[in-house]
């Protein structure tokens, strides 16, 4: 390992292009080093950070074990990676995109279910019927056991889901969903609604820093200097 | 823990000779039951609470299994595979280990893996009888292992059950009561919900779904429903149906058309809650609370009383033993008497023992009908600790 700042920034897909604006923005260069496809890159005129591309779930990864020093990821992800998030991780600067909202989302015609408390009510009645507890969807798995624990939900069972989470009930492989949502409309056009109290995290993405990395007290300054930069 | 001792591999076993023998002189039967178990089954018997302390994992074939995070539920499913109707009585008795992830990190009284040495007895036709045999056949093995000093923690989930059985009110709120008895808040939530009469009107309904006329069937309920999403363009989708959705809408209408609950009824069950009081004097106080308001729950106190009397009968010395009403919660497959023994060396939150009655499990798990259970297991790490007085 070098002893340079690690920064993780995303590998695709229009987060990477709103990273790479943000930081273009203030005055922070990215290039990608070695061949154009390469997944690391470093900055101009820092020559202490080198840049990692990849993936935004191993952002959140990355920052749990300390293999960056530096990420920019959605806070959805970081909680879901970390319970512990706030003792491994500090929130340097929200980054103003990347919005999105985890819910709990439930078919639009289940009148009877509005609140999560309505919810537990109804898995009991469901698990009456159907003989088998009601099943929540979801990529989310560690967010939405917390929430539902919170609320005093229990009699559900989660089902793992790595795309399309939203068609889930329709294909009856889910009565229920946590996902993430920015204006509804996919909910809606797949007749699903959020719950009244089922926001469990309004997300965006943000600069963090582990805690676990391996700090020098000259890394900690190239750290002070990127959060100048982007504070201004 | 990287790995274990051989010292305290040998102490632990020589531990569960000891204590598997006092099990199989009393008649039960040695099983050692599949510590893989099928994750799908698993997962709905015990909720998804115990799911995320659970090492769930897949096997080549894509099957989802998980490492048995306790052994009532593997012993349960054996007696079915036994006897599918699952009525007929046997007392089980096992070592074995058990896994559970904790999530602070795993420490010497509370291990990723331990072992559980422990009794089931099912189908007995005495229930209170059973429950007496069942502690005080563990409270035996732990002295026959060398424990000494212990405090034995007791309650009753019948006797609630009693309580909100003897209060008027409709059977769906006596249903829900019982139900979030197991999560202190939203019990709390779901009381002050019906003693309101505000809360019980639920305003965030369309009318008309509402104000069904007297003697409305849920046919009726059902035709009002599928009318108002068709005009609102609203798909159903998934498994629930429209007969589903409107059975609970019925009842919604039925709670808003109900009296809340008196005021001086929902401060009883908040009061019975509460009540903490030595074993012994536990009926006569939880009879003077609910005399005050002409409610009758003696039946459900004989019950108690009996059972206390049938403990002492078989050997077990009831002073110093506390019973809390409340006690019993988190732990949620449990439907009657329960029991914890707790040690001063390591405190309220690592019992070296617990158990009770859980009458309806084994419906869960498959039987066509309730079959009487009641178990205990002893947690034989912490009892090895304390009885080598080494640091928890």
């Amino acid at each position: 390992m070098s002893d340079k700042l690690v920064l993780a920034l995303p590998s695709k897909g229009r987060l990477m292009e709103q990273c790479a604006d943000m930081l273009a923005k203030a005055g922070l260069v990215v290039a990608k080093s070695g061949s154009a496809r390469g997944y690391r890159g470093e900055i101009a005129g820092l020559p202490d950070v080198e840049v990692n591309f990849v993936s935004s779930s191993e952002i959140a990864q990355f920052l749990k074990t300390g293999a960056a020093h530096l990420g920019i990821t959605g806070e959805d992800l970081l909680r879901e990676t970390m319970a512990d998030c706030d003792a491994r991780v500090d929130f340097l600067k929200p980054c103003g995109f990347g919005f999105a909202d985890v819910v709990v989302a439930v078919p639009a015609a289940w009148l009877d279910v509005r609140r999560m408390a309505d919810l537990e009510e109804m898995a009991v009645s469901f698990r009456r019927v159907h003989g088998r507890r009601v099943r929540v969807a979801t990529k989310y798995m560690n967010l939405a056991r917390r929430f539902f624990s919170q609320k005093g939900v229990t009699g559900y069972r989660l089902v793992e889901s790595l795309g399309a989470t939203e068609g889930a009930p329709a294909a009856h492989q889910a009565e229920l969903i946590v996902d993430i949502t920015t204006t509804g409309a996919t909910l809606r056009a797949n007749g699903l609604k959020v719950l009244d109290d089922g926001v469990i995290l309004r997300s965006q993405a943000n600069l963090v820093s582990s805690r676990l990395a391996a700090w020098s007290a000259r890394l900690r300054e190239v750290e002070r200097e990127v959060a100048a930069k982007l504070s201004r | 823990m990287p790995a274990e001792a051989a010292q305290q591999m040998e102490a632990l076993e020589a531990q569960a000779q000891c204590l598997m023998g006092t099990f199989v002189r009393a008649g039960y039967e040695q099983i050692a039951p599949a510590i893989i178990q099928p994750a799908g089954l698993f997962l709905d018997v015990i909720g998804e609470a115990l799911r995320a302390r659970t090492y769930v994992f897949t096997d080549p074939d894509g099957e989802e299994l998980c490492l048995r995070p306790d052994l009532t539920v593997p012993t349960c499913r054996l007696h079915l595979a036994r006897h599918p109707a699952g009525g007929v009585p046997a007392r089980y008795c096992y070592n074995g280990p058990a896994f559970r992830y904790q999530p602070g990190g795993a420490t010497g009284v509370h291990p990723s893996e331990f072992r559980q040495a422990g009794i089931e007895s099912f189908a007995a036709p005495d229930r209170e009888q059973d429950d007496a045999a069942v502690l005080a056949l563990i409270v035996g093995a732990l002295r026959e292992a060398g424990l000494r000093d212990f405090q034995l923690r007791i309650g009753d989930l019948g006797l609630f059950s009693a309580l909100l059985g003897a209060l008027s009110m409709p059977a769906r709120w006596r249903r829900q009561l019982r139900h979030h008895f197991w999560r202190p808040e939203a019990f709390r939530a779901e009381l002050a919900r019906l003693s309101s009469r505000e809360a019980l009107q639920a305003h965030d309904l369309p009318r008309e779904l509402l104000e069904l006329p007297d003697g409305a069937d849920r046919r009726e309920a059902q035709a009002r429903l599928e009318d108002y999403l068709e005009r609102s363009g609203i798909e159903l989708v998934g498994t629930r149906t429209s007969a589903e959705i409107a059975e609970r809408l019925l009842a919604e209408a039925a709670d808003a058309r109900e009296t809340p609950l008196a005021p001086a009824i929902a401060r009883l069950i908040e009061n019975y809650v509460a009540v903490k009081a030595p074993a012994s004097e536990a009926a006569s106080m939880l009879q003077g609370l609910v005399e005050r308001h002409g409610v009758d729950v003696s039946a459900a106190l004989g019950v108690f009383q009996r059972r206390l009397d049938l403990i002492e009968r078989a050997g077990v010395d009831l002073d110093g033993a506390m019973f809390a009403a409340e006690f019993g919660r988190n732990l949620e497959y449990y439907t009657g008497f329960v029991f914890e023994i707790i040690t001063p060396r390591l405190g309220a939150q690592s019992s070296v023992a617990g158990g009770g009655r859980y009458d309806s499990l084994m419906v869960d798990v498959g039987a066509p009908a309730p079959v009487p259970a009641v178990g205990s297991c002893i947690h034989t790490e912490r009892l090895l600790a304390v009885l080598n007085g080494g640091a928890a």
